[in-house]
């Protein structure tokens, strides 16, 4: 079975960005495709089936229930914590970033795994500069001299500036 | 004088709104073609059908350059000015829909249709009683006999042509001129730029006439050549080398491309569904959420351009960033996928309402009013 749509909900997560905008991309599939080869797949399904054990948010003491427990069960541990924060740099950069060594020492080998843009278009389709409201450098051109309006930085969830989305 | 003939000045304005509208009509449907092109495939298409759409904007700006120079005001923001797809256009006897739909040999082929070269033979009425009256706007339509539209669209702007002519001619007779707009409406090239072509103001016959040709020209190719007096290749032949798979060089006969070939992945292309309607996007859905917003953002920047076009041309520059941003937008649209759909994509709906312009966020579902 597709693990798109529970890879897609944690992406959400844990990059701030609405579904809609991580599909908008174009990208999500070869970003799945990129993780599992990498890391492989049930390393993965192991990661997101953790996800989506995690408490849901209906109440404001539970958001920091499952914030704990996302950021002690995923993003603590050892196996999955980098590969939890590879797939935010992933999304946000179009690039995968060599695992730490002691994370293959632990748990390699992992022959794909070396630093790498996943395609010419993810590259493009970053949300680092969505967030920052500017456009990547020699595509995605934002109009002449749009340089003189102050960059559009969308509202995130959780921002306490942000009117809620 | 032919019913067909332009012999008021009003009648000539309603003409030139008509043509900004026809005009802004094809944007949609390339727009939504061009940005179905899966990243990184089908670059000739996607720099063939960019620079038609770019072209498109111009013309769109040339009318209204013509309806300032004669004392009109353009109006983009006028409830009907965008279609709600598809829409009919002439095709001499026949009449066609054009679709928002995704880049494919269909959708070519519906493009080379909008764009093919057509001039109704000596002897035959200009205009013909159309034929279809569905629910869809009719591109092409005699402004005032709204049961008869034009053979062709080349017909529709050598109308144009005509009353200008005619009508400057007859203000002249008196000492007069049709040409009163005020020159500070001219858009130039000062706040157009890379638009397809060089943009001039205009202020009397000779540069209204080169306009019109310009449009017809780049557009409906109305003569029997491949290229125009510019050396450039008209609409309908960008287009045909899609289906050729190989481009048109200089000498070439028409339907008989022999240049470089052009490489064509059809498949390569998001599914948009055809002619996507904000009722087809489940509602409350952050899809839906998004789908709502291009439209309000469309309907701004048809504001902001109605501002430029009134005397305000350095509106204009702002407009094209915001431009830039809803194409941003119309991407990220095409490539979720229409839950409920069997596996086809959204996409921007266009439908724009007046209310949607100046519409606060809330009150999504007052958008799906089409104007």
């Amino acid at each position: 079975m597709s693990q798109l749509e529970p890879f897609l909900a944690f992406s959400a997560e844990v990059t701030a960005f609405p579904i809609v905008e991580l599909q908008g991309t174009g990208q999500a599939e070869s970003y799945l495709q990129t993780v599992e080869d990498i890391v492989g797949t049930q390393r993965l399904d192991r990661l997101l089936v953790l996800y989506q054990s995690l408490p849901l948010a209906t109440r404001e003491d539970i958001r920091q229930a499952r914030a704990d427990r996302l950021r002690r069960d995923i993003f603590g541990s050892d196996e999955l914590g980098p590969i939890a924060r590879n797939i935010i740099k992933l999304w946000y950069s179009g690039t995968w970033y060599e695992l730490p060594s002691a994370w293959t020492e632990a748990y390699g080998p992992a022959p794909q795994d070396v630093t790498f843009v996943v395609a010419p278009s993810s590259y493009v389709e970053g949300l680092l500069w969505t967030a920052i409201g500017a456009h990547p450098a020699g595509a995605k051109a934002p109009g002449y001299a749009s340089w003189q309006w102050p960059p559009h930085i969308p509202p995130f969830a959780g921002d306490p500036a942000a009117t809620p989305r | 004088m032919d019913s067909s003939d332009i012999t008021t000045l009003e009648e000539l304005k309603s003409y030139l709104y008509s043509a900004m509208q026809l005009e802004h009509a094809t944007l949609p449907p390339y727009l939504v073609a061009l940005y179905s092109i899966k990243p990184g495939t089908n670059l000739d298409a996607t720099q063939i059908i960019r620079v038609v759409a770019v072209e498109e904007m111009l013309h769109l700006t040339f009318a209204a350059n013509l309806l300032n120079a004669i004392g009109g005001e353009p109006d983009l923001t006028v409830p009907g000015f965008v279609p709600n797809f598809p829409t009919y256009l002439p095709d001499g006897e026949q009449e066609f829909l054009v679709h928002l739909a995704p880049f494919s040999r269909q959708t070519i082929e519906n493009f080379l249709q909008i764009e093919r070269p057509s001039l109704a033979p000596s002897g035959v009425n200009k205009l013909v009683a159309r034929r279809e009256h569905g629910p869809f706007l009719h591109l092409g339509t005699h402004p005032r006999q709204t049961t008869m539209r034009y053979y062709s669209i080349g017909d529709f702007y050598k109308a144009i042509e005509d009353g200008l002519v005619y009508l400057e001619g007859e203000a002249q007779k008196q000492g007069k001129t049709i040409f009163t707009g005020d020159a500070g409406r001219q858009i130039t090239s000062q706040y157009y730029y890379s638009g397809g072509g060089h943009l001039h103001p205009v202020t009397d016959l000779a540069t209204a006439v080169t306009a019109i040709r310009l449009v017809i020209e780049q557009g409906e190719g109305q003569t029997a050549t491949i290229y125009d007096s510019q050396k450039e290749l008209a609409h309908y032949y960008r287009f045909d080398q899609l289906i050729h798979g190989r481009y048109y060089r200089s000498g070439d006969a028409i339907e008989h491309p022999t240049g470089e070939p052009v490489s064509v992945d059809w498949d390569a292309a998001y599914p948009v569904k055809t002619d996507v309607k904000l009722a087809d996007i489940p509602a409350g859905s952050e899809l839906h959420q998004a789908a709502a917003a291009f439209n309000q953002a469309y309907a701004r920047f048809l504001a902001e351009i109605t501002e430029a076009y009134n005397g305000k041309p350095h509106k204009l520059m702002e407009a094209v960033a915001h431009m830039f941003e809803f194409r941003n937008a119309m991407t990220v649209l095409i490539r979720n996928p229409l839950p409920g759909s069997n596996g086809l994509y959204a996409g921007p709906t266009f439908e724009v309402s007046p209310e949607a312009a100046g519409a606060p966020q809330a009150g999504a579902e007052s958008l799906e009013v089409v104007a």
